[in-house]
């Protein structure tokens, strides 16, 4: 049903409503005194009339008609709330969920802000805690090197010192496992002989001291 | 008191056990002739004497080993010998030759004393050359001792091996 056929609907519900009030007042207002005459048979007729007429009109079917449409009209008002209160509802819910999306962000914003700036500050920290830890490995290592190459230098001149005065037996020894006992005593005497000669005032000297 | 002999030592009397022996074998023969004197059973040829003693008695001081007067001559001058004689110790590093112990000895008694005793030795860790060792003193004569006194020689020769 549209628009235009509801409101001849209600319209014809109100003119029969304003027809029975206008009855009602009449009848109300121009009762027959107790002492007048009685009322004429016309009007006792009219007033059947009328009386049929408003049962007529408001009839079980009518009015079950008018309850259906009320019903229909209801449910639709119900719906169209519904609807309403559905899209609401989901405005709301959708309002709701940026709300809570842009919160969110913005905490999440804040913590990652906060996070990235421990990180930083962590990085940095951890930086110049390394950038102290290479220096000091730096001095170590230089005093490392100059400690090993004054033990070097001190070990290497201790054994060229020791090379050097150990160097008769080294050759000696040489000379040793290289000849053995092949040089014959007869190859040697002049070089014996040579050697008494040199020490022969310290020999006559510890003789006569012996004797 | 002490004599002093006039004996020659031959170069062959090296040590002290040299005279040991050369004095044993003068008692022996000594109391071979004594023996031959009392048995008078005809002469007995004498024992041959070793060539050492041969050497000092006959040869070089020329004693006749057949009187008893100059063995005991002989005897009592190797006493004296060994009572005086100075000894040495020589080391070599291997054993050595019984020409090259005479040189020495020769040597010795040249210019040291004509009755130096050697006693002969061994020490392969000279290499080369010997040890003397007297009364109180070492003589190193060695090649250990030869190059410890070329030391810094040898210094320079390996600077200059290392320089190159």
């Amino acid at each position: 049903m549209n628009t235009g056929g509801l409101i001849l609907v209600i319209g014809s519900l109100l003119s029969a409503a304003a027809a029975f009030i206008w009855l009602a007042t009449k009848l109300k207002s121009g009762p027959p005194s107790p002492g007048g005459k009685p009322a004429s048979p016309t009007s006792q007729i009219f007033e059947q009339a009328a009386k049929e007429d408003v049962d007529h009109i408001f009839n079980n079917e009518f009015r079950e008609e008018l309850r259906n449409r009320g019903r229909l009209h209801f449910e639709k008002v119900i719906g169209e709330n519904a609807m309403f209160l559905q899209q609401d509802l989901r405005q709301t819910t959708s309002q709701l969920n940026d709300y809570m999306r842009a919160e969110i962000t913005r905490t999440l914003q804040v913590e990652f802000k906060k996070y990235e700036q421990s990180i930083t500050d962590a990085k940095a920290l951890a930086l110049d805690s390394i950038e102290k830890t290479v220096v000091t490995i730096e001095q170590q290592r230089k005093f490392l090197e100059t400690q090993m190459l004054t033990q070097s230098e001190a070990q290497k001149a201790r054994l060229i010192a020791r090379f050097e005065v150990e160097m008769a037996g080294i050759v000696n020894h040489y000379i040793l496992r290289a000849i053995g006992n092949q040089i014959d005593l007869s190859d040697q005497l002049e070089f014996i002989l040579s050697e008494l000669e040199a020490n022969k005032v310290a020999i006559l000297e510890d003789i006569k001291r012996g004797t | 008191m002490v004599l002093k002999p006039n004996l020659v030592l031959p170069s062959a009397v090296v040590s002290v056990g040299d005279l040991n022996r050369l004095s044993r074998e003068l008692s022996s023969l000594n109391d071979f002739f004594l023996s031959a004197a009392a048995r008078k059973a005809g002469a007995a040829p004498p024992p041959r004497v070793t060539r050492i003693l041969n050497s000092l008695a006959t040869e070089t001081n020329k004693y006749n080993l057949l009187d008893a007067k100059q063995r005991q001559n002989l005897a009592q001058e190797l006493k004296t010998i060994q009572a005086i004689a100075p000894v040495m110790h020589i080391s070599f590093a291997s054993e050595p030759s019984p020409q090259a112990i005479e040189r020495i000895l020769v040597w010795l008694r040249t210019n040291i004393h004509p009755y130096a005793l050697l006693q002969v030795g061994l020490q392969p860790t000279i290499a080369a050359g010997c040890v003397l060792r007297t009364t109180n003193q070492v003589f190193d004569m060695s090649l250990r001792s030869y190059l410890d006194r070329q030391k810094d020689y040898l210094v320079a020769l390996v600077k200059g091996a290392v320089g190159d």
